[in-house]
């Protein structure tokens, strides 16, 4: 179980998220919501320990402040949104790099044989394992994504947080992951919480959502209840669900035809 | 498989390379002999009588320190390169572009113009003084970027490095133009030279470059994460802040300590890693003791046409790396711009 209690981030003496708590159970999610600029990834940061920040996050009541680097990285993983590739590497070595914790460490530690089946079955999960030995500078966006997705899974976490994971990725693979990573989250304790722009693909992941606005909680809790229409119509400044609707209504309308 | 035959060959290269290294120059040693030589000196036998005794001269106390030293430098400086270009994330980055060569070359000009000798550091005086001002102008050119640009991403690292050595070459020049009897010395240092060193040289920078360089392989996997940027590293268990300290630390030594004894040698830092990464991948299991011996064997060459190319005399090096350097520098960064744009 993970437990962020009142987090506060500043980028210098700017403040961009305020006093946010939320807990998030095990084998269940959590979609974080919010228009640009809410502060979603900062957020997120936060919680994987990445950025300094105030309040507590706490994984099965240990607070990760008490904890070391190696230790944080263990229980969390973080896929941040990709960016540029510098140096390349073959997609099993980018892969194999997500078991950094697991290898032995320094001059002479390498993979064990545990380590290479298990990047293999994380490329499989993705789709990749044929690529395997292809360059990631190669790779079109939406595959670099899923080599980072696969690098994820290889480092073991309990629990995953995803910044768009969505991001490049085709419709059949972004229903897919959300797909995967529902399964994933039923079993061994695991969680994952999602940056999602796609409030669709949200709703797949997970019926409990964050909805931030400007760096605040405006709501929190199971869409429906606590995330009402009014509330994302006033946090995004657009009627969400009378628009969804009326898509919907078009496409009825094509099929029927 | 392919990957043991390239190391095989550069293994090979590289060991040709040093033997030419001694077997050639005004007085033409054959390689045999060379070998013979440098054999039995090992071995602590006797040179066969069928060679010349000026000929044993030459190899054991002239042109083999010298090849070695060579290699060592050019190995330090390679490894260094490869280092601060993985860690900035920046394929510009190199000792010479971040000025760490200029500010070990004031430590050093201070050293020997000052006659400065710190005691108890006695012949590790020099070394020790380029690493700390080597250390320093790096520092400096870190900070001052990352005011200017918090990722350090982009090349203003490499401007504002390149200011910071201009700066720094510019007092080297003003503090070596205010005692003229130094001032030939100087002129050659600043261009970097292997002339006139013997084996105590080699032995005092032989150890340093040895252990840096073990030092940067225990971080080879941190070294590959770290290319993919602080954040992920971070996120995948690396230490990144401690990590980052040690590497940069590490390569500023073992840059520093060899540029205040031979001067200023550019461009080799940021050509054998490059060429390394072509050939062997980026992975730094591979990269950096691959850049020690590329650069080890490139630097050899360079020395070798550096004192050949004009008969009797002595070019500085840094002219001839520059050279090929300087041209391969503008190469990337326009290929490099290309890709952005």
């Amino acid at each position: 179980m993970l437990s962020a209690r009142n987090i506060n981030v500043s980028y210098g003496s700017t403040q961009v998220v305020f006093d946010v708590s939320f807990d998030v159970m095990n084998n269940a999610n959590l979609c974080v919501l919010g228009p640009n600029g809410c502060g979603k990834t900062t957020l997120l940061k936060a919680v994987a320990g990445i950025l300094p920040h105030g309040g507590t996050v706490a994984i099965d009541d240990r607070d990760t402040r008490t904890m070391k680097r190696r230790e944080v990285s263990l229980k969390i993983a973080l896929m941040s949104q990709s960016q540029g590739v510098y140096f390349s590497y073959s997609v099993f070595d980018a892969v194999m790099m997500g078991r950094y914790l697991h290898i032995k460490d320094g001059i002479l530690g390498s993979p064990s044989g545990h380590d290479r089946d298990f990047v293999a079955e994380c490329l499989r999960s993705v789709g990749l394992l044929d690529v395997a030995k292809k360059e990631i500078s190669q790779l079109s966006g939406g595959q670099l994504q899923r080599v980072f997705f696969a690098r994820t899974l290889a480092q073991e976490p309990q629990i995953i947080l995803l910044d768009e994971p969505t991001n490049h990725l085709d419709m059949k693979y972004q229903i897919e992951l959300i797909e995967y990573l529902r399964e994933w989250s039923s079993h061994d304790n695991h969680s994952v919480i999602g940056v999602l722009h796609d409030i669709n693909l949200a709703m797949r992941l997970s019926e409990n959502m964050l909805i931030l606005k400007e760096g605040r909680i405006a709501a929190s809790g199971v869409a429906g209840a606590q995330v009402t229409t009014e509330l994302l119509r006033d946090v995004y400044g657009v009627d969400v669900v009378g628009f969804m609707r009326e898509s919907l209504g078009k496409w009825e309308g094509i099929s029927a035809q | 498989m392919k990957q043991k035959i390239r190391v095989t060959s550069l293994l090979i290269i590289a060991f040709v390379i040093l033997i030419l290294g001694m077997a050639v120059g005004s007085v033409f040693v054959t390689p045999a002999d060379s070998l013979s030589i440098v054999w039995h000196k090992l071995a602590g036998t006797a040179v066969p009588a069928t060679i010349k005794a000026t000929d044993v001269s030459i190899i054991w106390n002239l042109r083999l320190p010298r090849a070695l030293l060579a290699f060592v430098v050019g190995a330090a400086l390679s490894v260094a390169g490869a280092v601060m270009q993985s860690v900035l994330k920046n394929p510009l980055a190199s000792s010479y572009t971040l000025g760490v060569s200029s500010g070990a070359s004031l430590g050093a000009a201070l050293v020997i113009l000052g006659g400065i000798s710190i005691p108890l550091l006695k012949m590790f005086t020099l070394p020790i003084l380029g690493f700390a001002f080597g250390l320093g102008t790096i520092l400096l050119s870190i900070t001052i970027a990352s005011r200017l640009d918090k990722g350090l991403e982009n090349n203003t690292i490499i401007l504002t490095g390149m200011v910071i050595s201009l700066f720094t070459n510019a007092v080297v020049t003003l503090v070596s133009a205010l005692s003229r009897e130094h001032i030939q010395q100087l002129l050659y240092w600043q261009m970097g030279s292997f002339s006139l060193k013997d084996w105590k040289t080699v032995f005092i920078l032989l150890p340093i470059t040895v252990v840096g360089i073990l030092i940067i392989m225990h971080y080879n996997r941190e070294l590959d994460m770290l290319t993919f940027g602080e954040e992920q590293a971070k996120s995948m268990g690396v230490n990144t802040v401690r990590v980052k300290w040690i590497l940069i630390v590490i390569a500023a030594a073992i840059t520093g300590s060899a540029i205040s004894f031979v001067g200023v040698i550019g461009f080799v830092d940021l050509v054998a890693p490059h060429i390394v990464r072509k050939i062997f991948g980026s992975r730094h299991r591979l990269v950096i003791p691959m850049s020690a011996i590329l650069g080890g064997a490139f630097m050899v060459a360079c020395d070798l046409a550096a004192r050949t190319v004009i008969p009797k005399q002595d070019l500085p090096v840094g002219a001839v790396t520059a050279i090929i350097g300087a041209p391969f520098f503008g190469y990337v960064y326009f290929s490099r711009r290309k890709r952005d744009a």
